[in-house]
């Protein structure tokens, strides 16, 4: 049996213990290809989050009376659902962002954050224990995508969220608005996660000898 | 057979209320939609047609285009959207040119995903200007490197020839279906 | 006692082979080989190519060591390997490259190029080309800015033979490609002085003929082709041959031991496959110049080149 967990640890583990880019590497086809400006991630992490918290929770909510045969196909109605909520919304409030972010929106459905939450979490626990699951993992990849769209905006256009940041002396690097941009600076922050994630372990064991 | 049913209705019951939602939030949705696609369009033939005050569409099928009037309601030219392919992908650009088809009024484009830094500078005063009054007659020419001869010329950017033709290529196209049509016309 | 025993079974990376010299010996003498393709930079395109050069190796040695310094390892910077990199990567820069760009080539050439993949030995594609691919997407209009050789005034721009042909159709005649006084990178336009210190490497045995060689049957082989498929449209082989940066890429790149195949049957493929892409990027491709590209992919095939052509012993069934 498992140590109950406090509701705020729910909501924090999201942020960096099981943050879905840095530790599940999870969804990496939207972080990959819309992360050209801070804008971009910020959206992108929004509507996520968005469609991942109210899944969750609807999904929590009738976790009883949904026949286990038919879980997958009900809660991915219930996602896609969401998602053309949040296409519509965007196409009719913020035109300009939803052309930018194209066919990423719709692929939210897709995404496997959302339905990998609503399988190992949303249809075993409470109301509240999901919504928080949802908002901290939701948080999470909001926060990893801005940053990754924050450097790649920074380096590729001296820009974050197009104010100017860099001196005009710089030359932008036209390659980080690429997709190889991308990838490699992904690939950088994911080695610095677990450089970090080492580093604590080893000071965690130091600790736990001198006590 | 309980089961059966149980699944049967718990299914029906989420593509129903789903359905219901999703109606609703069309619903809402729809004119807004459609009116960003119109204010777009206008915004951009007003872009290329300055001293345009209103437009209608004009029936063709090789590509969009629009006539435009003054406030006496004259026809003073055409606003065309057309496309092509590009160095990566396709170009979409809008362009205003005068009632005889002989000058250009002004271009913008519209979509692109060319390199950044080098085709996508076709998206930049520099280049666009070049079409300012920019003569049709009898094609428009690219050059690179030298200096302008003649006024049917435009020089293409540095390092991205291709993306500087492609543009050329999508406006001259245009500009021979609608000479076609205006012959047709008369 | 323990001292000796660290010694004499110290754990080197690749490449291992028997040879009268070390690792460090052979790096030092390919760097010095490259001397005629420095002067001939200097030559067509003045002195300051020599700042580049200079930042481009000091970057790269400094990267290394810092590395090396965090990363608590030994540090090898006086193997000459990354001495090695920056001057190459520095080569093929256009002349008069922005001096902060060249850094930054040189810095990532050895950090993601190369120690990210554990450092010398374990880099799966040539760092200096890596460094050049990266800064050819960073800075894509600076590094196709050419200046024109013979000490003309600087920033006059000049098409090199191989985007004049590309674009204009114009073939540059055979004799100043191969002496070198055209547009182009600082250390690829002669062929003249890199042929003398590549032969010289073959000859003291430091590098294998078999890739140059390879590479050059397979210009002639699929770009000769071409040209009788159509002889206005598609350059004769031999303008393939001295134009770019074929020869530098033939000797040096490809050539490096660590991303290139080490069986003779290898070899021969790995060669005729950067060819077989060349003249594919050459003729089909958007870019002119496609020597570098053609190496990193063919980099990325050695593994699977290896294993696939390593003989089998006296004996042994299938």
């Amino acid at each position: 049996m498992k140590k109950p967990v406090s509701l705020t640890q729910e909501y924090i583990k999201g942020l960096w213990e099981i943050n879905p880019i840095f530790k599940q590497i999870l969804g990496m086809c939207p972080t990959l290809a819309v992360t050209v400006s801070a804008i971009n991630g910020l959206a992108m992490g929004l509507a996520t989050t968005f469609v991942l918290v109210f899944s969750s929770v609807i999904i929590s909510s009738i976790r009883k009376i949904v026949p286990s045969q038919v879980r997958i196909a009900t809660y991915i109605l219930i996602i896609s659902t969401f998602v053309t909520i949040v296409d519509l919304v965007m196409k009719a409030k913020f035109p300009e962002l939803s052309k930018a972010l194209g066919p990423f929106i719709p692929l939210i459905v897709v995404n496997c954050i959302i339905l990998g939450r609503a399988e190992a979490f949303a249809s075993r626990n409470n109301v509240l224990r999901s919504f928080l699951d949802a908002l901290g993992n939701g948080s999470g990849f909001l926060i990893a995508l801005l940053v990754l769209g924050s450097i790649r905006e920074m380096l590729g256009t001296r820009t974050i969220f197009g104010v100017q940041v860099l001196p005009n002396q710089f030359t932008p690097w036209m390659v980080m608005i690429l997709p190889a941009g991308a990838f490699i600076t992904l690939g950088l922050l994911l080695g610095f996660a677990n450089a970090f994630t080492k580093w604590q372990e080893q000071k965690n064991k130091k600790s736990v000898l001198v006590r | 057979m309980k089961k059966t049913i149980h699944i049967i209705s718990v299914l029906t019951l989420t593509a129903t209320i789903s359905a219901l939602t999703l109606a609703s939030v069309n619903n809402w949705a729809k004119p807004l939609i459609e009116e960003n696609a119109i204010k777009a369009i206008s915004e951009a033939i007003f872009q290329v047609q300055p001293s345009a005050k209103s437009y209608e569409k004009i029936p063709l099928d090789e590509l969009k285009a629009f006539e435009v009037f003054d406030e006496n309601k004259n026809s003073i030219g055409y606003a065309v959207v057309h496309q092509g392919n590009g160095f990566q992908g396709t170009i979409k650009l809008i362009f205003g040119i005068d009632k005889n088809l002989e000058r250009i009024t002004s271009i913008e484009i519209l979509e692109q995903v060319e390199t950044p830094g080098l085709g996508s500078l076709i998206t930049e005063e520099n280049y666009k200007n070049q079409f300012r009054s920019l003569s049709v007659n009898p094609v428009i020419n690219l050059i690179k490197g030298k200096s302008k001869t003649a006024d049917n010329q435009v020089k293409a950017i540095t390092g991205a020839t291709i993306s500087s033709r492609a543009v050329v290529n999508i406006v001259n196209d245009a500009i021979r279906i609608l000479r076609k049509y205006s012959k047709e016309e008369k | 006692m323990e001292e000796k025993i660290k010694k004499e079974f110290e754990f080197t990376s690749s490449p291992h082979f028997h040879s009268k010299y070390s690792t460090g010996t052979v790096m030092w003498i390919v760097n010095l080989s490259l001397i005629p393709a420095v002067i001939s930079g200097v030559i067509f395109f003045g002195l300051y190519q020599l700042v580049i050069i200079f930042t481009s190796i000091f970057f790269a040695i400094l990267t290394e060591a810092i590395i090396q310094k965090i990363l608590k390892q030994k540090i090898t910077i006086t193997d000459g390997s990354a001495f090695l990199t920056g001057l190459l990567l520095a080569l093929t820069l256009p002349p008069n490259f922005s001096l902060s760009a060249t850094a930054i080539g040189a810095v990532f050439a050895i950090a993601i190029g190369k120690q990210i993949f554990g450092g010398l030995g374990f880099n799966i594609f040539n760092p200096a080309l890596a460094g050049r691919a990266f800064l050819q997407a960073a800075f894509p209009v600076e590094i196709t800015t050419w200046t024109a050789p013979n000490y003309s005034v600087q920033s006059v721009s000049s098409a090199t033979p191989l985007a004049a042909f590309k674009y204009d159709k114009v073939l540059t005649e055979l004799k100043p490609l191969v002496v070198g006084n055209i547009g182009g990178c600082i250390g690829e336009t002669s062929a003249l002085a890199i042929l003398v210190g590549g032969i010289f490497l073959i000859a003291i045995g430091i590098v294998n003929y078999r890739i140059p060689l390879a590479m050059i049957i397979g210009l002639f082989l699929f770009g000769g082709v071409f040209h009788l498929i159509d002889v206005t449209k598609f350059p004769p082989p031999s303008f393939h041959l001295f134009a770019g940066g074929f020869m530098l890429g033939a000797f040096y790149m490809a050539t490096d031991y660590v991303t290139s195949p080490y069986t003779p049957k290898g070899m021969w493929i790995f060669g005729l496959g950067i060819s077989l892409f060349i003249v594919i990027i050459r003729l089909f491709g958007g870019v002119p110049e496609g020597v570098m590209y053609s190496i990193l992919l063919m980099n990325s095939f050695v593994p699977l080149i290896n294993r696939y052509t390593i003989p089998k012993p006296f004996g042994m069934k299938e």
